[in-house]
Parts: C-alpha cells; sequence; structure tokens
C-alpha cells in the first residue's frame, strides 16, 4: 500500500445565510484531491468538504427564503414526482446488480452527455427479497463453460478497480471489502477427470488455478479432513467474495450521478411491447427499448408478454425458464474453527461454507435435492434443513465445526434457469426491442459487471464488442440445446 | 383572396361534421383543393406588384410565394398527423384540424395584410393554436416548458411592436403598407430613434429566430407534435422574416448604424448554432438547431437591406420551409416505429427502409445546399450580399456554411448507414402515406429549381 497521505482542503470561512459550523484552515496537498491519496476506509470522512455541503447549504437557505416570504407552494400542474416519466429511451426492470449495471454501462458507452435516457424501474427499494442482498457474495472462475470463465474474470477485474470506474466526484470512494481468498472446489474420485478438464479450460481462458492432492491440501489447510478427497482446485487470484449490498449502492449512486432515473414502481402490463404502465398509480411510460433484470421474477414478468397464449412448441410460445428457487444461508460462531485464510469452500456433496468478519463466524449452506426444493412463496428459513443436511456434512469436512452454534439465517431466491442454469444474455427472438439478462441461477452477482456491458454493448453497438455471449444468448433455449455447467452447485 | 379564405374557414364546421370514417380523407382533398387555387397568387401581372388588391388585404412577389407555402402545408400537416391521432377519440381529432385551420386561416390573413394593424393581430393570434398544439399534444413533460418559453418570448418582446405601431399610426396617420411605403423616412426625434428601431424589429428578430433570442425555438420544435413542427419551421419562423422586410421600409435612415450589432449576433450564430447540431444526441434537436442556423442568415441578410440580400433571404426561407418540414417528418416516421429520437438508438435504417433512405438523402442534401436548388441559391446570393457589405462576413458565412454540410451528413449516416440495431429488425415498412408526403415536400423544391423567379421575391 502506499504510503499514508493526508488531503488538506483550503476551507473558506462560512457566513450569513450558512449554518455555523467548525471551519478548518488547511493548505491543498500538491497534486489535489485524488483517488491515489484517498485511503478506503468507509468511516466518517476525515476533513470539512465544503463542496459537499454546499448542495445542502444551498438547499437550506431556499427553504429559509421561501418560508420568510409570503406566498403558497400551490402549482397549477398536479404532478406527482414519484411517477416515472411518460417517455424514456431505455426502461430496465429490475433494480438489483444486474438492473444498475446495465444502466450505468448504458450510460458509460453512450458517447455524448444524455445520450440515451434510462430509467430502472424497482417495486421494492427496500430489497426485502431481491437476490442481490440475500447472496453470499461469492466470486471464482472455476466455471467449466468459457464465457463464464471470461465474465468472473472481467468482472473481477473491474472490481478490482472498482474505484477507477463507479467513483463519484467528491463523494466517498466505494469499498466492497474485496476479500480474495480464493475458492476450493473439492473432487471426489468419481468426478475428479471432469474438475481436471476444467481445470485446463480455466487456465486456457486465463484464470488463476491450481490443482491440489490431497497431501498438499492438507499442507495448506491442516484443518481439512481429506478423506474422500482426490482433487482439490484451489484459486489464487480474483476469487473470494465481497460485500453485494456495496456493489449495488456503487453501481446506482454512479449511475444516477450520469444521469439515470429511477422509479419505485411495479410493471403490470406490456402494449404493443413498448409501453408498460405501472405503479398504483397507473402510468404508461412509452420506450423504444425493455431490458428485463428482474432476477427470480423475470420469467412472471415475461409472461406478461403473452407468451404463454401461443402454441408451446414455436419460437413465440417458448416461455423464458427463470423461476425463483429459494436456498438457505446459515451465519454459524465457531471459535475453533478455520483461520483467516480460509477459502470458500465448496464440497462434492454440495455442501459449501466462507469464512464472514473477523469474529471467528462462517456463512454456510448447501444445494438441497431436486426433489426436496422448499417453497418458494415465502422467505422463511428451515433450520432443520441445517441440522440434517448441512451440519453433518460440515462436521465431516472441518472437524473442528462439530462444536458450532448458529447465529443467524436468511433465506434468498435464485433466478434459476431451469434448462441449463446459466445466465440468458440477449434479445428475445420474436420481440426484437425486449433484451434479457437474467437466469444466472446463483451467479449472477459475480458475472454483474461483465453481464451488464454485454448487454449495453448489445444494445448501443449491435452485438458484443469485448466479450463473445452469443453462446449465452436465447437462441439455445429456441433450438432445446442446453449449455450445462459440469460439476455446479 | 375570399376563394381561399371562405373555404378555410369552412374547413372547421367540416371537420366538425365529416362522419368518421371520412374525417382524414374529406379535409384532406379540400385543404388540396385550396392549394391548388392557391398556386394561382403566383402569377403577378400587376405594374404596382399588389394584385388580390382590396383595403384589407393584398399579395404581392414578397408574400405571394410564402402564402403559397402557407397553404400547401396544411395538406401536408393533416396527412403527417393522421398516424398519431389514430388512437385519440374522435372529438380529439377534430379540435386538432380545427386547430390547424385556424393557425392556417391565422397565417393567410398575415401574409396577406395590407394594415400592419391587421398583420399584428393576425401575427399574435398564431400563437393560440401553436401553443394549444405543443402543451396539449406534445410527447414529453417538458412541453410545459416549451409552451411557457415559446409563449412569453414572443408577447415579451411583441407588446413593444404595438405601441411601436400605434405611435406610427399618430405620427402618420395610417398603417397601410400600400401608402407607407411611398411616404419616405419618417420625421422621429433623435431621442426616441434608437428605441423606436429596436421595439419594431425585437419581436420579428424572436420571431426568426436571431441567436441569443433562440432559445424558444429547440424546446418548442422538439416537444411539438409533428405537424406543430412542421409549420413552426416552415412558416411561423417566416412570420418574422416577412414582417422585418415591411417593417424596415419604415425605418430605413436609421438602419445603418444600428443594425450592426444585431448582424454580428446573427453571423456568429451561423456559427455557434451549427457547431451545436454536432453535438446534439436527439433527432429533433439537430434539426431545430439547423432550422436556427439558416434563419439568422436570413436575419443578416434582411437587416443589410439591399436588393441581393432581401432576395436571397426570401429564396432561403422558402426553400427552408420545405425543406425543414421534410427533416421534421423523416425522424417523425422512425419515432412512430421506435418511440425513440435518440441518435444512438435510430441508426442504419437503410438496410429495412431503403425508400426511406432515399427520402433521407435528398432532404439531407437539401439541407447541405447542394445546388441547383434552391437552398444553395438563396446561401450564395446572401453569402454574395454579405460580402458585398464586408468583407470579413465571409469567415462567418464560409466557415458556417462548412459545419451545416457536417452535420447534415453526419446525420444522414448516423440515421441511416451503419451496423442495424435489433431492435430495429421488426420495423412495420414505410406507408405510402408517408411516402406521399415526402414526395410533396421535395418536389415543389425540384421544381422551383426550373423557375425561381417565381420566389425572388419583389426586389428584382
Amino acid at each position: 500500500m502506499s504510503a499514508w497521505r493526508r488531503l488538506h482542503v483550503k476551507v473558506r470561512r462560512a457566513h450569513g445565510l450558512f449554518t455555523s459550523r467548525r471551519v478548518t484552515e488547511q493548505y491543498t496537498w500538491m497534486y489535489g484531491p485524488s483517488t491515489l491519496g484517498q485511503n478506503l476506509s468507509t468511516g466518517k470522512p476525515l476533513r470539512n468538504d465544503f463542496f459537499k455541503e454546499l448542495e445542502a447549504q444551498l438547499a437550506a437557505m431556499r427553504k429559509k427564503a421561501a418560508d420568510a416570504l409570503p406566498g403558497s407552494s400551490w402549482s397549477p400542474f398536479d404532478i406527482n414526482p414519484n411517477l416515472p416519466p411518460e417517455r424514456a429511451d431505455i426502461v430496465i426492470i429490475g433494480g438489483g446488480v444486474m438492473g444498475w449495471s446495465i444502466a450505468y454501462w448504458l450510460k458509460q458507452k453512450e458517447r455524448v452527455r444524455e445520450g440515451v435516457k434510462v430509467i430502472v424501474v424497482e417495486r421494492d427499494l427496500t430489497y426485502s427479497q431481491a437476490s442481490t442482498v440475500l447472496s453470499a457474495g461469492g466470486i471464482r472462475q472455476q466455471f467449466s463453460l468459457p464465457e463464464n470463465i471470461h465474465l468472473s474474470l472481467a468482472s473481477a477485474d473491474f472490481m478490482r478497480n472498482i474505484n477507477e470506474h463507479l467513483g463519484v466526484l467528491n463523494e466517498d470512494p466505494v469499498d466492497l471489502q474485496f476479500n480474495q481468498s480464493g475458492y476450493l472446489f473439492l473432487a471426489s474420485e468419481e468426478v475428479a477427470h471432469i474438475m481436471e478438464e476444467n481445470y485446463s479450460t480455466q487456465r486456457q481462458v486465463g484464470a488463476k488455478v491450481t490443482l491440489l492432492s490431497p497431501t498438499q491440501l492438507k499442507e495448506k489447510f491442516p484443518w481439512i479432513n481429506t478423506d474422500g478427497v482426490a482433487l482439490a482446485s484451489y484459486g489464487l487470484e480474483n476469487e473470494g467474495w465481497f460485500d453485494p449490498w456495496s456493489l449495488l449502492n456503487a453501481f446506482r449512486r454512479k449511475a444516477m450521478s450520469m444521469g439515470v432515473i429511477q422509479c419505485c414502481g411495479e410493471v403490470t402490463d406490456f402494449k404493443y411491447t413498448v409501453q408498460m404502465p405501472k405503479g398504483l398509480e397507473y402510468q404508461m411510460v412509452e420506450c423504444a427499448i425493455v431490458v428485463n433484470a428482474a432476477g427470480a421474477f423475470s420469467g412472471k414478468l415475461a409472461e406478461m408478454l403473452g407468451i404463454s397464449s401461443n402454441p408451446k412448441d414455436t419460437i413465440a410460445g417458448t416461455p423464458v425458464p427463470v423461476e425463483p428457487r429459494k436456498r438457505y444461508i446459515y451465519v454459524v460462531h465457531c471459535p475453533d474453527g478455520p483461520g483467516l485464510d480460509t477459502p470458500f469452500l465448496i464440497d462434492y456433496s454440495g455442501m459449501y461454507f466462507r469464512r464472514e468478519g473477523l469474529g471467528g463466524n462462517y456463512i454456510t449452506g448447501a444445494s438441497p435435492k431436486e426433489a426436496d426444493e422448499p417453497d418458494t412463496s415465502n422467505l422463511e428459513v428451515d433450520h432443520q434443513f441445517f441440522e440434517d443436511s448441512v451440519w453433518p456434512r460440515l462436521a465431516y469436512r472441518v472437524p473442528a465445526f462439530e462444536k458450532l452454534k448458529v447465529t443467524s439465517a436468511w433465506a434468498g431466491f435464485y433466478d434459476y434457469n431451469t434448462f441449463d442454469q446459466n445466465g440468458i444474455i440477449g434479445d428475445h427472438p420474436v420481440i426484437n426491442n425486449m433484451y434479457f439478462a437474467t437466469g444466472f441461477s446463483g451467479h449472477g452477482l459475480q458475472q454483474s459487471p461483465a453481464a451488464g456491458r454485454a448487454v449495453a454493448e448489445l444494445i448501443l453497438d449491435g452485438n458484443f464488442k469485448t466479450l463473445d455471449m452469443r453462446g449465452l444468448g436465447f437462441r439455445r433455449i429456441m433450438a432445446q440445446e442446453p449449455i450445462l455447467e459440469r460439476n455446479i452447485l | 383572396m375570399l376563394k381561399i379564405l371562405i373555404p378555410t374557414l369552412l374547413l372547421i364546421p367540416t371537420s366538425w361534421l365529416a362522419k368518421a370514417k371520412w374525417l382524414w380523407p374529406t379535409t384532406l382533398l379540400h385543404s388540396f383543393i385550396m392549394t391548388l387555387f392557391s398556386l394561382a397568387w403566383l402569377k403577378n401581372t400587376s405594374e404596382t406588384n399588389w394584385s388580390t388588391l382590396n383595403p384589407y388585404i393584398a399579395t404581392d412577389p414578397l408574400s405571394s410565394p410564402l402564402l403559397t407555402l402557407t397553404c400547401w402545408l396544411l395538406p401536408l400537416m393533416i396527412l403527417a398527423s393522421q398516424d398519431h391521432l389514430a388512437q385519440d377519440p374522435l372529438v380529439r381529432q377534430r379540435i386538432y384540424i380545427t386547430l390547424l385551420v385556424t393557425l392556417q386561416l391565422s397565417l393567410i390573413m398575415a401574409f396577406a395584410a395590407t394594415e400592419l394593424t391587421m398583420f399584428y393581430v393576425m401575427f399574435e393570434t398564431t400563437l393560440i393554436p401553436t401553443l394549444i398544439l405543443i402543451t396539449r399534444w406534445g410527447n414529453q413533460m417538458e412541453r410545459l416548458n416549451a409552451g411557457t418559453y415559446f409563449l412569453f418570448y414572443t408577447l415579451a418582446t411583441s407588446l413593444p411592436l404595438l405601441i411601436t405601431l400605434l405611435a406610427l399610426q399618430n405620427k402618420t396617420g395610417t398603417l397601410s403598407l400600400l401608402i407607407i411605403q411611398l411616404l419616405g423616412p419618417i420625421p422621429i426625434s433623435p431621442s426616441v430613434n434608437i428605441i423606436w428601431w429596436t421595439t419594431s424589429l425585437l419581436a420579428f428578430l424572436v420571431k426568426m429566430p436571431l441567436y441569443g433570442v433562440h432559445l424558444w425555438l429547440p424546446k418548442a420544435h422538439v416537444e411539438a407534435p409533428i405537424a406543430g413542427s412542421m409549420s413552426l419551421a416552415a412558416v411561423l419562423l417566416k412570420l418574422g422574416g416577412y414582417g422585418m422586410m415591411r417593417m424596415m421600409l419604415i425605418l430605413s435612415p436609421l438602419a445603418k448604424e444600428l443594425c450592426y450589432p444585431f448582424i454580428i449576433l446573427a453571423l456568429w450564430g451561423v456559427l455557434m448554432t451549427s457547431s451545436i447540431c454536432l453535438r446534439q444526441t436527439d433527432l429533433k434537436s439537430l434539426i431545430a438547431y439547423s432550422s436556427v442556423s439558416h434563419m439568422v442568415l436570413v436575419a443578416a441578410a434582411i437587416l443589410i437591406q439591399t436588393p441581393w440580400g432581401l432576395t436571397g433571404a426570401l429564396i432561403l426561407m422558402i426553400a427552408h420551409g420545405l425543406t425543414s418540414s421534410a427533416l421534421f417528418c423523416l425522424p417523425n416516421t422512425n419515432y412512430e416505429r421506435t418511440h425513440s429520437r435518440t441518435m444512438i438508438l435510430t441508426r442504419g435504417s437503410q438496410m429495412i427502409l431503403p425508400l426511406m433512405a432515399t427520402w433521407w438523402l435528398i432532404t439531407c442534401l437539401a439541407n447541405l445546399a447542394l445546388p441547383p436548388l434552391p437552398n444553395l441559391m438563396g446561401e450564395l446570393i446572401i453569402i454574395s450580399a454579405l460580402l458585398g457589405w464586408s468583407t470579413w462576413t465571409i469567415i462567418f458565412t464560409g466557415a458556417g456554411a462548412l459545419i451545416t454540410r457536417t452535420y447534415s451528413l453526419y446525420m444522414y449516416l448516423m440515421t441511416q448507414r451503419g451496423p442495424v440495431p435489433n431492435h430495429m429488425i421488426s420495423m412495420n415498412p414505410s406507408t405510402s402515406r408517408e411516402h406521399l408526403l415526402l414526395t410533396l415536400h421535395l418536389l415543389p423544391l425540384l421544381l422551383l429549381v426550373f423557375k425561381p423567379t417565381t420566389i425572388w421575391g419583389s426586389a428584382y
């Protein structure tokens, strides 16, 4: 890390209508404020920023003046400020990390200021059911499909330089808390050959992965019980976990600073595939392009297009195969657990865990069998599942976890692609102005920066420029050719 | 004159009494027939220049091309609005046509007026239907802002014009153009002659618009529905030019020094507005600024008060009217299909709508003043006149002309060439209504190549 540099900003004395506050006299560092010298702590800022307070000060001044002067605030135009505008160029349905990533990249690529008018529609601004914030937050390149590896690699690169991309002038820097501790996949005897093939694909694409034998594994991580493990695959760089809420907010803040309009509302209908009413107060939005980034609810949204009224075996009648699947995450506390270099471990039995914070807490969970999929009407947590399916496998793999305490748990939805559990990026073959960025089935968050860029390139440039994602398009669903990941979670 | 005015007036009951199925064809046919009659004005055999003369209404070679353009535009406006009004209830469609006809009536009477009072009243009357068109049928929230700008820019400068006209009536005893043209310079006390000059011309300079008071135009043009944009661009701007040409007869001795700042503003405006066009993201906004850049050239030409200047101004006004109106119709055809005016999202349409690409090409070429179209004739005559006035103007007009060609080509290449975006693949094909609309815009332009004396005006 670079040496500690304190930034000094000259602050003029505040007078008059401004509220009084402590004023400090400081001098400007010779290179001026820059991300080079800013430290990445997310605590309270050390210096008083005149310009950041300026907006608030001016608004307070105006309010004071309006209160003092005679007059009323009646205006002949009764405009509800919460309604979306009557027309926009691109409407993105879904304000999760995928939607905001697409919004950011659209604005980033528009070439001139205000080139495209973008609206992001999100029906729940508290994000209580959104997959983004309920995610475990892992990022890995250990896939078997080259497209997936490319997406995660590009996203990891994006997140390492996040302040270059998403830093807003005069605002706090973004801190994703990106722990690059790596993923550790454990393979049994039967599936070890698949892991070797995946390893060569990953190395070819450029991921920094290494294979470990059981003895090397035991050397590196003494707390693992290597019974039944034939091979392990460990990510050395660009893998780990980060805070999804920070990423979402960073995208949102940057996109809104570039002029994207956010509205809170629900899309209830499509008309001519181009106009959508939303909210309890009906507002039709006339737009040129719609992007479906609604996550777990994308399938339901696509139903509004009237797909089900067409015969099943036609192109127009093929439904969008995304549905919500509930997954549980349990937070456990184990004081004698594995140390700080614990990777995100994924066992061949389907169990996973990772370190959370520095206080001996871990996040764990497992994928249920196809037959025992939990009910998706609510986000209630089934603690029996932990007792039956997760703890035994956890304790078997890491003996220290025999003594642990579950401190909390939550449930979240996967936007599960029932077809082949991989993302759908591209436009609908029949409805030409509807684009999809959904169905990532649990690895959407980690691929969101690169997937957002891919969709933005598709919309503004006409085809993919940096990464070729044609393999992830809608065509494979039409042609019934699934591209399955091998050894997925 | 009455053979045009009465049918126009009676088009209002027609639009209210016609059956729903026949509303648009009837009004269209009716307005086409009126247009045919209006072509008769173009023939002027009078020695005093005034024809169809009566105490209130007359036409002369200055106003007859503008009158014919106005009458020509009504069927085109009706043709263009047919599609986007189809989903409105019937009563609203009738109201729309009534507004267009009212606008038409006031415009005809404005251009044909012999009394300056009637001209002023009709000048103001044109504001009302245009305002209603913009604020009621515009597409976005910003149309309220646009309507306010449009109304108040014009009103604020035309009320002083009213005072000036009243004072003029007092001084000379008459406001009739037929008499004023023979009067000679008006004796005005030197203390108020600057105010006199400014107030009489400012209303028209704002309407033209002159660079500096042009802010209302991009807003109004972009937010107006297609018929509103067409009439604004083609005719309402020319009201300003026409008014200036008439008023300056009375103001001649003062004009030599007082016009300097306005000519400088106009020349600078050519450069500035053309440059802004290169950075626009919204197609309609680009065309609005292109309108400004052409009209400031006209303003400069009228201000220098030479025969060539006035001739060039009139030619450019007519040519620009037809071209600009066609230019507004073209992105409207795109807008009705993709619901977007942004240039990034409406690209490569030559692959999908090839015949429309032809119209785009011809219209963009007309906009960039390709010979032998009258656009070039007008521009060339104006540039030569300005050159005679001062050699240095060639820098501004030359650079402005260069940038005009650049952005016209840019507009053509951006909208027609390049890769086709995915969302435009399955657009509805061009209707014959749209082809007819554009043909009717471009055909007069091509015909005028062969007989430019029609639009030369009375200075020649």
